[in-house]
């Protein structure tokens, strides 16, 4: 099955457009440049020593290939089987051997490089401001991935780190030193954008061969520092931890293993420790935040702090169960400043307005999109969706936007284009500055479904379509936004590109590219 | 298909239970509910949907059905325009004050009936997820009330269905709430189910946006590991500090939450240990 372009990225004078498990890139001609592909084969290691926990050395026996760290004895390397590895050299920044965690083979150890039947898909494509980085994720590993671009629209691979869980919306902090993770299980992690030099990078090895004793509730994500709560003040004003959500550290294991617990209670948790560890990533990942509930966009906001009048960075992030919550940046993001709620269906996108950064504008599975003042979680105006659809799609009875694409034009407006999920059109509003509301300025037809829009040079547009169905061949779509009344859609053929490697059926095709009707619930009152 | 044998005894237990809570359901009934015939399986998993009925935010809420004796006098509910069914405009009646205590995990209702006549002149509530046990709390407040109707008695308690992990902030606005009690929470001992455990580093966050700085989170559990657990993760979120000993045997609901809870009478029953926590709101840090 050809796979269309799915994800789009316009940054830096040039065009990122993934396709499958490959990135193509394209100069501002849209001429094809090169391709980065990711690694099909996944790397398999079956470490038999760690699955029998009776079977763990205490003393570490070290590998002579093991990089020994300050402090304590050197980490245990599992053993990669090298010429199964399709993975680029790391640079030197990079720990890319000691953060691809190994499958296991066992009932309890879900695999983390690969879920099972399930196909290497990449589900978000963000970049720096500047056009040096690309951040990509993967569903089936739950992979993120940092390329960097030379400017040229060559790619190369600086990092990859499996997360705990499936990452399903990702986005860059203000100052693009950090990476903001949404994922599956309502779980946002800080990274940062090149991985440092952890001094213990795979704490789960290291505690393996350390002791003996075993690690005691090891939360698959909210353990919080025991360390860092323990030198804290029992009693007294704010305990400036930056860090106290942070799991990676040794320390944190170490505090942990101090607990006292009955002889059985042990067992029972040295068994679901081991599950736990093969979940635990092993490079810096910092839990900030959590809905309990399936994460759908995250994204952020900057605005002057109404309390100290300092600019301050705000996360946003909106999850399946209509919430969207607004939290202070880091080191505060477990502040929740404000809920923007008004949404009674799934909310599937998030846009701070480029040129109006006080407003945020969202869309899911409600008949409108909607405008808020996001600092102060009020709702200021709604603009109507599914009114416009029916206008093309007379039968359409409930709508999900999948895209919500702010820009400013080069004459200073701001406009909002969306992406109705299946739904062959692009939908743009202009935002009137003085009533802060969202007016329907234009239905632009397209030939194909839409899957990504991005804007061009010349306030035009650059939309990737769905050729899977077969009866139209461009998969790039460039649409001039003086054309809002749909007079003049340029098509440009896409460059005969190298097939991907990984083949989709049409079924699971079609499961792959249109996610966003799967969030509404079954069960809906309406 | 092979013809299925109809359980007949598991029916008439249904049937009777379902007669049994129509019957209590009617206007005057005098009588304390039975548990027996609310009973419902111990977990419901708060990652999935349910059937849950909730306001899309707090303005939303129709609190004058939980809480009638309160409400405004100039009070009018305001429908929709049009009178369609589009809860946007529509603004419920407004009471005279807020709800300002929350029990999370209310279960039957012990805690909400024991803090009614100790805090009369607050607005307490009870949420809890399982429907049946949330109909034997509504049913038994119900019945307090007509037993009391003289004094005016447990008017100020009501209880909610919800899901309190996922939809705290749509029933309640920031810095509403100045006690929660989170009391013999279900433990989930297995690793893998400890996201399901009420307290967390990260849903601690809620409870500090829905609490007013100065506001406490009451804790009790039978579950040394859980009390540990609950301890570790409140003291280990910047919004809250714990309470020393002293203040919290001061403090009368702590005795209250120890021996009115129905969990609480069921561990004194099997001689278990109760472990108690208190943590204060404490102000959010300049930003
Ligand atoms: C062990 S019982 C304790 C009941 C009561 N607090 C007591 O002490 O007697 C825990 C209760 O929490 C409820 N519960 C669990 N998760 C919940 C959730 N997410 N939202 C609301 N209630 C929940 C359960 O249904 C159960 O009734």
């Amino acid at each position: 099955m050809a796979v269309p372009y799915h994800l789009l990225k316009a940054c830096g004078g040039m065009v990122f457009a993934a396709q499958g498990t490959d990135i193509h890139s394209f100069n501002s001609n849209l001429e094809y440049v090169s391709t980065w592909k990711y690694p099909v084969k996944p790397t398999e290691t079956t470490d038999i020593s760690t699955e029998n926990p009776a079977e763990v050395p205490t003393g570490a026996t070290p590998d002579v290939s093991a990089p020994s760290t300050p402090e304590g004895p050197p980490a245990k390397r599992r053993r990669t089987e090298t010429g199964t590895d399709n993975t680029p050299e790391p640079t030197a920044t990079t720990t890319t051997t000691t953060t691809e965690v190994p499958v296991k083979k066992g009932r309890f150890h879900r695999s983390p490089v690969q879920a099972a039947n399930e196909k290497p898909f990449i589900n978000c494509l963000i970049s720096s401001r500047d056009g040096r980085h690309l951040i990509l994720t993967t569903g089936s590993d739950k992979t993120i991935w940092v390329l960097e671009h030379d400017g040229q629209g060559n790619l190369k691979q600086l990092s990859q780190r499996p997360m705990p869980k499936r990452p399903c919306s990702i986005t860059l902090t203000g100052d693009g030193n950090t990476i903001l993770s949404a994922d599956k299980f309502g779980d946002v992690y800080a990274l940062p954008l090149i991985p440092t030099s952890d001094p213990n990078p795979n704490p789960a090895a290291a505690a393996d061969s350390g002791s003996s004793t075993p690690k005691p509730i090891l939360s698959r994500s909210a353990t919080p520092s025991a360390a860092a709560a323990a030198a804290a003040p029992a009693a007294g004003g704010f305990k400036p931890q930056a860090n106290e959500f942070t799991v990676h550290t040794r320390r944190n294991l170490r505090a942990l293993e101090n607990q006292k617990l009955s002889m059985e209670q042990s067992k029972q948790l040295l068994k679901e420790a081991k599950t736990n560890e093969s979940e635990k990533p092993s490079f810096e990942h910092t839990l900030l935040l959590g809905h309990v509930s399936m994460l759908t966009a995250i994204t952020v906001g900057q605005s002057v702090s109404p309390q100290t009048g300092i600019p301050r960075e705000y996360i946003i992030t909106a999850d399946r169960d209509e919430h969207i919550r607004v939290s202070r940046g880091v080191p505060q993001a477990h502040v929740i400043e404000n809920f923007c709620l008004g949404h009674e269906d799934f909310v599937k996108a998030l846009s701070v307005l480029p040129g109006s950064p006080s407003l945020l504008v969202s869309g899911g599975g409600d008949d409108d999109i909607l405008v808020w003042d996001w600092l102060k979680g009020t709702l200021v105006s709604r603009a109507e969706v599914l009114k416009h659809v029916k206008e093309i799609a007379a039968e359409a009875e409930k709508v999900a936007v999948s895209r919500v694409f702010g820009y400013q034009t080069e004459g200073g407006e701001t406009k909002v284009v969306i992406i109705v999920e299946r739904v062959p059109a692009l939908f743009s509003y202009t935002l009137n500055p003085s009533t802060n509301t969202l007016e329907h300025s234009g239905t632009v037809p397209l030939p194909a479904i839409p899957l990504d829009v991005q804007v061009l040079q010349d306030n035009k547009l650059l939309v990737a379509v769905d050729t899977s169905s077969g009866d139209y061949v461009s998969t790039l779509v460039v649409v001039s936004t003086a054309a809002e009344d749909g007079s003049t859609v340029q098509t440009t053929p896409a460059p005969n590109l190298p097939a991907g490697e990984v083949k989709y059926g049409a079924e699971e095709l079609q499961k792959l590219l249109y996610t966003t009707e799967t969030l509404r619930k079954l069960s809906d009152f309406d | 298909m092979a013809p299925v044998k109809k359980p007949t005894v598991k029916k008439d237990k249904k049937q009777k239970r379902e007669e049994y809570r129509a019957a209590m359901r009617e206007e005057g009934v005098s009588s304390l509910p039975r548990k027996k015939f609310y009973r419902q399986r111990a977990h419901a998993n708060p990652f999935s949907d349910h059937q849950l009925v909730y306001p899309p935010q707090p303005d939303q809420m129709d609190w004058s059905t939980l809480y009638p004796d309160y409400i405004a006098k100039d009070s009018q509910e305001i429908r929709a325009e049009g009178g369609s069914s589009d809860s946007e405009a529509a603004i419920p009646k407004r009471l005279t004050q807020d709800v300002e205590v929350a029990d999370i995990g209310c279960g039957f209702g012990g805690l909400l009936v024991a803090l009614a006549p100790v805090m009369p002149q607050t607005l307490v509530l009870g949420l809890e997820i399982r429907v049946s046990v949330t109909q034997f709390v509504e049913d038994r407040i119900k019945v307090l009330r007509h037993q009391n109707a003289e004094t005016g008695g447990y008017r100020n308690v009501s209880v909610l269905r919800a899901n309190t992990m996922k939809f705290l902030p749509n029933f309640f606005r920031k810095s509403q709430l100045s006690k929660i009690f989170i009391c013999f929470p279900d433990p989930h001992f297995k690793a893998r189910k400890h996201k399901q455990r009420i307290v967390s580093t990260t849903l601690n966050s809620e409870y500090a946006y829905v609490l007013k700085p100065g506001g406490i989170a009451y804790t009790i559990t039978d579950v040394p590991d859980l009390h540990e657990w609950m301890v570790q993760h409140f003291e280990a979120h910047p919004a809250f500090e714990r309470i020393s000993e002293e203040e919290q045997d001061a403090d009368p609901c702590v005795e209250i939450m120890r021996t009115a809870t129905e969990e609480g009478k069921k561990v004194e029953r099997n001689k278990g240990q109760k472990h108690v926590a208190l943590f204060r709101r404490l102000e959010d840090p300049d930003w």
